[in-house]
């Protein structure tokens, strides 16, 4: 009995020494119980990136994946909203000395940088980027084909570009531009132009990422199913003190995995297996997600961005301006909201906001009755039309709306749904028949105005194929001010031209532009929500993700 | 018997080739788009969309593109479009993940779709062969992807018993590997278990009414051993050959939609990603496969069929 | 198997009674049947109950239930739960998604479409697998090796992908063949689809059992009295084929609605603003935790509808050849059977 009794006396205080040492939240391979700096983050993503090469990826999943891995020569700020429109310097010591009327663009790399592999970086990195890049055929190519001979480069592979001279001694780095171009310290800012040492192969390295200069860096990749990071240790010793204003991050590692349900994905931060996602929430648990975590867990994030139907402005009907205008008093911003289960911020603008140059104004309140006035006016001949939107929901949903709200109007309508992957790609093929109206959406490459005023809006920008001017839109004065903003650098003068040019367009309503997007930021209770950082073209730091 | 598998093996060939063309022409032909204007991106230049043009190959005339197709096919270097990575490698990568769920899959509605045919055969007529025969047709009636979703709904969110998803290889862990299959396991076997049983319940019923099996049981034989010497064993063998048609069918990747919901990351799923987006190479791998192992089994089948029974072998007339 | 009438009890009407003797397969019919009406009263209910058509967006509205005014959609994406006559029969079923459309509507206006693509996929397959059938078992050699090996090439695509394929590439640009053409939306599409993976199942034991009718007595004595081969073939044997053709008809329509539906859930099927059962589970999974029964009614609906075929079909083959199959050479009855219990390869579109 005796012995009985002290053993059920140790088994208790047994159990209750485990039960107070335990501290903390439950970790699965999470943090190093309850501290701050360290751990490993286990993250999701709804799909593997297009590519993990920085000349190659062009999506939102890429550029989030290897923003903190490979830093071009500038770079953004790592923060928040706005702030993080701010582009700063990267590898290069300063923001480059432009002249010779914006042609020129010098810079300077910082010395002592080294890869992730212990290759030190070298001045003509630079140019080795950019031909691989333009060699690749990568989607990002033409942001650099105003430097001087990069066109023929394109056409020819055979380098070097002569736009391009890097002095390795003194770290100079000289460009030379075909002619100004106001977008261009922008663009030194996107991964494509990373510098990666000159052994790299010319080749996708998706399976076998290249090293890079950042925080951290890619150990291992399976392309469909996941990657992992892990501390670059050339940081600690050298990027990390050339550079001291770019964050050195808290995790030591990570892993991310693709997983292709987002409903699974919202239940696995939910239950705790993984600790963050990369997308929003779908809009079916959108509400309930955001009720029950909002503050301590979940956060709407703001994204620079314009969803919106576009008409043909060259064919009937919608060649009539009445039409048009018809149209966009009969979209009924509160319809979309709610199929966007509030996902959308309602906005009749060409430029979003958190944009430079966006000034809001509201041209077009919903109005069905103007809009039947407007319709009985024009009269239109054609009435046969032809409505194209893509499958991802709730876009497919939009386009549905869309169909419906043109049905309403009296006009016979024919729907059609293209899968997300190709539909940019058939909307744009101009030999595709009937492409009268449909559903976009747009994302900022950076932000600048011109990055949405002269791809989707300029004369000139309409081509045979990869057209993003499905509007067909082309008014001479609009693409005057358009060419002559873009040389300029950008600055409160040109944001107010910019913002004018916004609604002197949206005045010829050649789309009915219905919100703006919010992402999200969702992530398990071990992680820290506050210092997570969202940038408004990069996504989420990897740097800014602390444990509790 | 040689001729016999010879003239298979051409048939075989025969199969593989029009598969392959067919695909070809579905993603080629049909959708009058160019794959490299896809790959050029949203800010594609003419320029862009030529240069790629020429990497791929995909200005070359069809007839070329598909022989040069068909030459990469052989030699392992048919490539997808992004990343760009060898379309052999990741089907075999992805082996494992089908073969582990059809197999299973395979094995469960096998053992218990004859089970329960046996039963309601033995007991034909009766209660249990009325419940069992309801509970077999409810079965093959079930949408696959109401049933997944409802199982995953159940177990994996309000019980939480069991995972909602995803593929843990066996090597890696082999309890995890078996909790995350026994959920698709269930969806896919639910819809055959249904249908054996009423296979073999018919089987066993038409020859439980031969003369061979009364003259078995007026020869004294008990009740059993006529069960199972005579009637079991001349119905099992059509059960066989059906079973290997279908083990065939759904080996060959066409699980796509159990695949699918569950995120299991297997040849179906890469299929089915790869239609989705209009990317031929994935596709004439996976339809490869896929063609591959039903001719495969289907001859199979056959060989073990004539193998069985001497009057199809012998009796070429009838086929 | 002789068609001649006999004097009081024909093989048909002996048939009818065997069915009829089967309660079960009778209360099928009675479901499979009431299901027809159903979705036929799509535009009675539509007009007269629930004054709206299916696919009629009332995101932004409001009804009146019990005097008080409810969102059809909320703010949040919510679409209303079901009503049943609180509001005067709209929104009976509730709302089917965020675009407030009504869902029992749509329930009738889906199943015509899954019907309607469900029975002329059968009635078309079952057509050419007759043609099929009766061509290469009556002229054989060269034609039937032909027919065969064409028939053996569908049986072996990996049937699923195929016609997924098929579907999605063809739901953009639709069919141009020069002498037709068909648009992307249009149900054919699915329907043809279908139609050509379903003829290898049925086409194959109607031409084992043509092989074997044509070496019957009558057959030969009709070729001998000078009768030409199409009249051989449509008047001799295949009255014959009748009760095989008819068990296959209804299991394949059973069979040709699931196919549909895996279709469309992988969006190679029926194309919006069109839907069928199949769209609306796919819908209603999306929108499974916050409204369950816009999964399970469109669910519950396939269901029946094959259950109840299925009952009805396998009754009808009782019914039409209870010990027909015994008398047949093993071998072609392998081939018989191997179709007519296969409820079309589940296993294939899994």
């Amino acid at each position: 009995m005796k012995k009985l009794g002290a053993l059920i006396a140790v088994l208790v205080l047994a159990a209750v020494g485990l039960a107070s040492c335990g501290g903390g939240s439950d970790t699965t391979s999470g943090g190093s119980g309850g501290g701050q700096k360290g751990g490993t983050l286990d993250g999701t993503y709804a799909s593997f990136p297009d590519y993990l090469d920085p000349a190659l990826s062009y999506t939102a999943e890429g550029w989030t994946a290897m923003a903190d891995v490979y830093i071009p020569l500038l770079t953004y700020k790592h923060a928040n909203g706005e702030e993080g429109s701010e582009v700063v310097p990267g590898l290069a010591k300063e923001l480059p000395k432009i002249s010779n009327g914006g042609k020129t663009y010098t810079l300077f790399l910082r010395p002592g940088l080294k890869y992730s592999d212990g290759t030190p970086v070298k001045a003509s990195d630079f140019p080795f980027a950019v031909e691989r890049m333009i060699k690749l055929n990568s989607g990002g190519s033409p942001f650099y084909l105003t430097i001087e001979g990069a066109e023929k480069f394109a056409e020819t592979k055979k380098g070097p570009i002569p736009g391009i001279k890097a002095n390795d001694k003194t770290g100079e780095i000289v460009i030379n531009l075909e002619g100004p171009r106001g977008t261009f310290t922008n663009e030194l800012g996107l991964m494509f132009v990373a510098p990666l040492p000159q052994d790299t192969p010319i080749e996708d390295l998706s399976a076998n990422p290249p090293p890079g200069t950042g925080p951290y860096m890619i150990t291992k990749s399976q392309p469909g199913k996941g990657w992992e990071y892990e501390r670059n240790p050339y940081w600690a010793k050298a990027n990390g003190k050339a550079m001291p204003e770019y964050p050195e991050g808290s995790i030591d590692s990570a892993k991310m995995t693709v997983i292709r349900n987002p409903e699974t994905q919202v239940d696995d931060i939910e239950q705790g297996t993984y600790q963050w996602m990369q997308n929003p929430p779908p809009a079916s648990r959108y509400q309930e997600v955001k009720e029950k975590f909002e503050g301590t867990q979940f956060r709407v994030e703001p994204t620079i961005s314009t969803y919106n139907f576009w008409m043909n402005t060259q064919e009937a009907p919608f060649n009539d301006l009445k039409v048009r205008q018809a149209v966009n008093y009969a979209v009924d911003a509160k319809a979309l909201e709610r199929i966007y289960a509030g996902q959308i911020a309602a906005t009749q603008q060409i430029l979003p906001p958190g944009m430079p140059g966006y000034e809001q104004f509201e041209l077009y309140p919903h109005d069905l009755g103007k809009a039947e006035e407007l319709m009985k006016e024009a009269n239109p001949s054609d009435m046969d039309i032809t409505v194209w939107t893509d499958t991802e929901s709730p876009n497919n949903e939009a386009g549905e709306y869309f169909n419906e709200v043109l049905k309403e109007l009296g006009f016979n309508t024919t729907l059609k749904l293209i899968n997300a992957d190709n539909y940019f790609t058939v909307i744009g093929n101009l030999s595709t028949p009937n492409l009268d109206a449909g559903w976009s959406d747009w994302f900022q490459d950076y932000p600048h105005p011109n990055d949405f005023f002269q791809p989707l809006l300029a004369g000139e920008s309409i081509q045979s194929t990869n057209n993003n001017n499905f509007a067909q839109y082309d008014n001479p004065a609009a693409n005057k001010k358009m060419v002559e903003l873009a040389e300029e650098q950008l600055g409160p003068e040109q944001e107010e031209a910019y913002a004018a040019l916004d609604k002197e367009i949206m005045e010829e309503a050649p789309w009915a532009p219905y919100g703006t997007r919010t992402l999200s930021t969702f992530v398990s209770d071990e992680v820290d929500l506050e210092s997570v950082i969202f940038n408004p073209t990069f996504g989420h730091y990897l740097t800014s993700f602390e444990f509790k | 018997m040689t001729r016999f598998i010879v003239r298979r093996l051409v048939g075989m060939i025969t199969v593989l080739f029009a598969v392959s063309a067919i695909v070809f022409v579905v993603f080629m032909v049909l959708p009058k788009q160019n794959p490299a204007q896809t790959l050029a991106g949203k800010n594609a230049t003419p320029v862009l969309v030529k240069n790629i043009e020429e990497e791929w190959g995909f200005d070359e005339s069809l007839p070329q593109q598909y022989l040069t197709m068909m030459k990469k096919v052989f030699t392992g270097e048919l490539i997808q479009y992004s990343p760009r990575l060898p379309v052999l490698d990741l089907i075999v990568e992805k082996i494992p993940a089908t073969f582990s769920l059809t197999i299973g899959a395979a094995l469960i509605w096998l053992f218990f779709g004859l089970l329960l045919g046996y039963l309601s055969a033995i007991r034909a007529g009766g209660w249990l062969d009325r419940i069992l025969t309801g509970v077999s047709i409810a079965g093959i009636s079930i949408p696959v992807f109401l049933l997944a979703p409802v199982l995953i709904y159940v177990f994996a969110n309000k019980l939480e018993v069991l995972p909602n998803g995803q593929y843990v290889p066996f090597e890696e862990d082999p309890v995890e590997w078996l909790k995350h299959l026994i959920l698709p396991w269930i969806t896919l076997a639910v819809l055959s278990i249904g249908f054996y049983s009423r296979v073999l319940r018919s089987n066993m019923l038409d020859v439980m009414n031969e003369d061979y099996v009364r003259t078995a049981r007026a020869k004294g034989l008990n009740e059993r051993q006529v069960m199972t010497r005579h009637v079991l064993r001349n119905s099992l063998i059509p059960v066989i050959t059906l079973f290997g048609l279908d083990f065939g069918a759904t080996i060959a990747g066409t699980a796509i939609i159990t695949e699918a919901i569950f995120d299991i990351d297997g040849v179906g799923n890469y299929a089915a990603n790869a239609v989705a987006k209009f990317e031929l190479p994935p596709i004439m791998g996976v339809a490869l496969y896929g063609a591959f192992f039903v001719v495969l089994l289907n001859t199979i089948v056959d060989v073990v069929y004539a193998y069985l029974d001497p009057r199809v072998r012998l009796g070429e007339s009838a086929s | 198997m002789s068609t001649e009438p006999s004097a009081e009890r024909g093989p048909w009407s002996l048939a009818l009674r065997r069915f009829l003797r089967n309660r079960l397969a009778v209360a099928a019919l009675g479901v499979f049947l009431a299901i027809i009406v159903f979705v036929l009263a799509a535009p009675l209910w539509a007009d007269h109950v629930a004054h709206t058509g299916p696919n009629e967006e009332h995101t932004v509205e409001q009804i009146t239930v019990g005097g008080e005014k409810k969102d059809v959609v909320t703010v949040e994406g919510k679409p209303i739960g079901p009503q049943w006559f609180g509001a005067g029969g709209k929104f009976f079923l509730g709302a089917d998604s965020r675009l407030g459309r009504d869902e029992m509507v749509r329930l009738m206006y889906g199943g015509r479409t899954s019907l309607l693509i469900g029975i002329s996929a059968a009635l078309l397959a079952t057509i050419l697998a007759i043609v099929l059938g009766l061509l290469a078992g009556y002229f054989r050699g060269w034609v039937d090796s032909i027919i065969a090996r064409t028939l053996d090439t569908i049986w072996s695509l990996p049937v699923f992908l195929i016609g997924l394929s098929f579907g999605i590439a063809l739901a953009v640009g639709g069919l141009d063949l020069g002498f037709v053409e068909v648009s992307g939306g249009s149900l054919w599409i699915p329907i043809l689809i279908i139609s050509i993976f379903t003829v290898p199942y049925i086409a194959r034991p109607i031409r084992g059992e043509v092989l074997a009718f044509s070496e019957k007595e009558f057959v030969e004595a009709a070729i001998a009295q000078g009768a030409s081969p199409g009249r051989v073939m449509f008047t001799e044997i295949l009255p014959n084929l009748a009760s095989t053709v008819i068990v296959f008809f209804t299991l394949m329509i059973a069979n040709s609605m699931l196919f549909e539906a895996g279709l469309s859930f992988l969006g190679a099927g029926v194309q919006p603003p069109n839907s069928s059962w199949g769209t609306m589970i796919t819908t209603g999974v999306e929108l499974l935790r916050i409204q369950p029964l816009l999964a399970i009614l469109p669910g519950t609906m396939i269901m029946l509808t094959v259950l109840a075929l299925n009952i009805v079909g396998d009754a009808l083959r009782d019914a039409l050849d209870p010990r027909g199959k015994a008398r047949m050479d093993a071998a072609l009855q392998f081939e018989a059977q191997s179709g007519a219990t296969r409820p079309v390869g589940e296993a294939s579109f899994s």
